[in-house]
């Protein structure tokens, strides 16, 4: 068994070069990743209005659920951002924990999307059915793909984090699946901002 | 293993560098400008401000992610501030072209 506390330098993440070289990197994938959401946005912008006879942004959305998802991602953020600090402070039960709720969190934050876009496919609102429904659908369900990936990853990270502890190999995997759900979750503040309340105001 | 794996380390050093209270403060000012943002759609929809409003909300909002949650305020950040910034500023151009200059739908 692995001691919870193990005899590690103050910052684990960024005490090899590769662990210094995997930060750097995950940050310039995090500047790809800003352009990629850049043109889903920007072709969300311009096509919002495109709805081809079909339901209007104002009438479908429904912002109680919107509200109760932002506050369910914005948590998970917290959550992930305690788990680093238990993993400076080297518990690595700490770290474990508000991981796990950082994972709760997705998949609920999921199932309630699961559920939106089931609600919207009955009121005729599809991928297909319109211009605006293939850019809402695009832009909002890549988001969702992030979450999805976000939770298998640090699924996967609590699994070897069981046998492998916490080590300087360990510690910046944590600390880019912490990075990479902050982003996840930096993107929804626009998601929300941009399709969900400026669609209600219906400009 | 050797012993020393066991041993309580000193790590108070270490621990007093950051705590939870900055995370909590910037939970709750999320939480708040998130707030101010639905009711500004909720009570005040109709008002031609609301859309800039609560754009400059979420900006101010990502900052606060960037800076304090993913630590970007800490020293050696220089590049992932060039990657992020650059990367922000190909999406406004984009937004910029497929909706003003395009001219949207």
């Amino acid at each position: 068994m692995k001691s919870e506390m193990a005899i590690l330098p103050p910052n684990p993440e960024k005490a090899t070069l590769e662990g210094k070289n995997k930060v750097l990197g995950f940050w310039l994938f995090l500047g790809g990743e800003m352009v990629l959401f850049g043109s889903l946005f920007a072709t969300f912008i311009a096509l919002r209005h495109g709805t081809a006879g079909g339901p209007k942004a104002q009438e479908l959305f429904s912002l109680p659920m919107v509200a109760l998802a932002t506050f369910i991602l914005l948590t998970s953020s917290l959550t992930s951002v305690l788990a680093i600090l238990g993993m400076h402070r080297q518990n690595v039960g700490v770290l474990r924990g508000w991981l796990w709720i950082t994972v709760l969190l997705g998949v609920a934050f999921l199932g309630l999307e699961v559920y939106e876009f089931t609600e919207y496919v009955n009121e005729g609102h599809t991928i297909s059915s319109s211009a605006f429904g293939s850019a809402f659908y695009t832009l909002v369900g890549f988001h969702g793909g992030h979450v999805l990936a976000g939770v298998t990853w640090i699924t996967l990270l609590i699994a070897q984090s069981y046998k492998k502890g916490l080590t300087v190999i360990t510690a910046p995997k944590f600390y880019l699946a912490s990075l990479y759900w902050h982003f996840v979750d930096l993107v929804w503040v626009f998601i929300f901002t941009v399709v969900y309340l400026i669609g209600k105001v219906g400009t | 293993m050797s012993n020393d794996l066991n041993q309580p380390v000193e790590i108070k050093h270490i621990a007093h560098q950051e705590g939870p209270k900055r995370h909590l403060i910037t939970f709750v000012i999320s939480i708040l400008f998130t707030a101010f943002a639905f009711a500004a759609v909720v009570f005040a929809g109709q008002s031609p401000f609301v859309a800039p409003f609560i754009v400059v909300l979420a900006l101010v909002q990502v900052l606060f992610q960037l800076y304090i949650w993913m630590h970007m305020d800490q020293k050696g950040h220089e590049l992932p501030a060039i990657g992020i910034y650059f990367g922000f500023l190909i999406a406004f151009l984009a937004v910029v072209t497929f909706v003003y200059w395009l001219g949207g739908y």
